[in-house]
């Protein structure tokens, strides 16, 4: 199985490079995700990232004030990014876990085509073992 | 607008996590995650000598997937991590509570409160918590809270 293959609708919610930690918090809450994609602030800037490992284990661990704490500070910039749509997921995953994400950025040339994240890896494998025992 | 005024016991929730036997496959654990939306499993103990183990979601990403393994040979006794985390000091300073989950690596950490088992917290809890710990200093401070 191939990186097109798992390649889903991405919902992601966007967030300004401005921000405090305490503003991503409240936006992960009220969107129900658990990350946010920081904007970049022009074509030579990178698109960032924040987690709720990076909220978690990050700001709230150090005992920052979360009002005051920019999100650069605990975000993960630039992103993961893979752009070979044929790389077997084996090796998706494996990037993964070498770079602790648990989300990678997905192009192909220069269009950005989507997320994809753990529960994604899980639903494909599942997916293709419950296609295998049918056969 | 810190996190400094909660404790442990404002944010730990009493729930169970779904099980999953020790000698299942990595597979029906993954189809289990899936179909309850819930990518925690908790791996029951054998005796009271035993630990108790916990899968998550990360675990078989990294280490069945990201090998190569066939997760219907795979066992999740092999990639669960055991024993848990525990923290069993329920005033402490949620401050310390992230910071354990951030030295030891996990997202989740099982409560005991004297011996006895209390709840989980998990990364979720902390957010929520310190979530409506601002949203209450926001209404103490007289500006409307606009919600979505």
């Amino acid at each position: 199985m191939e990186l097109r293959d798992i390649l889903g609708d991405s919902k992601h919610v966007k967030i300004s490079p401005d921000s405090t930690v305490g503003d991503a918090l409240v936006s992960m809450i009220e969107n129900k995700t658990d990350f946010l994609l920081i904007v970049r602030r022009g074509p030579n800037d990178s698109y960032g990232m924040v987690s709720r490992w990076d909220i978690v284990e990050g700001a709230i661990a150090d005992g920052k004030d979360l009002g005051a704490t920019p999100v650069l500070d605990y975000a993960r910039k630039p992103l993961v990014v893979m752009n070979n749509l044929d790389l077997d997921i084996r090796w998706v995953a494996k990037k993964m876990a070498n770079e602790r994400v648990s989300k990678i950025a997905v192009f192909d040339r220069d269009d950005f085509l989507g997320f994809i994240s753990d529960v994604d890896l899980l639903k494909a494998v599942a997916k293709k073992a419950a296609k295998g025992a049918k056969k | 607008m810190t996190a400094a005024l909660l404790i442990l016991k404002d944010v730990v929730k009493t729930f169970e996590f779904p099980t999953i036997g020790r000698d299942e496959s990595t597979l029906s654990a993954m189809n289990k995650m899936l179909e309850l939306d819930k990518y925690t499993l908790l791996v029951p103990r054998q005796n009271k000598n035993d630990a108790y183990g916990i899968v998550t979601k990360k675990d078989i990403v990294a280490r069945v997937i990201a090998e190569g393994k066939d997760p219907t040979k795979v066992k999740v006794k092999d990639i669960m991590s055991k024993p848990l985390v525990i923290l069993t000091n329920l005033s402490l300073d949620l401050r310390w509570v992230a910071k354990a989950m951030a030295n030891s690596g996990v997202s989740t950490i099982a409560v005991f409160d004297k011996g006895d088992f209390y709840g989980y917290v998990t990364e979720a809890c902390i957010l929520e918590g310190v979530y409506n710990a601002l949203r209450r200093a926001k209404l103490e401070q007289g500006v409307e809270f606009v919600s979505c």
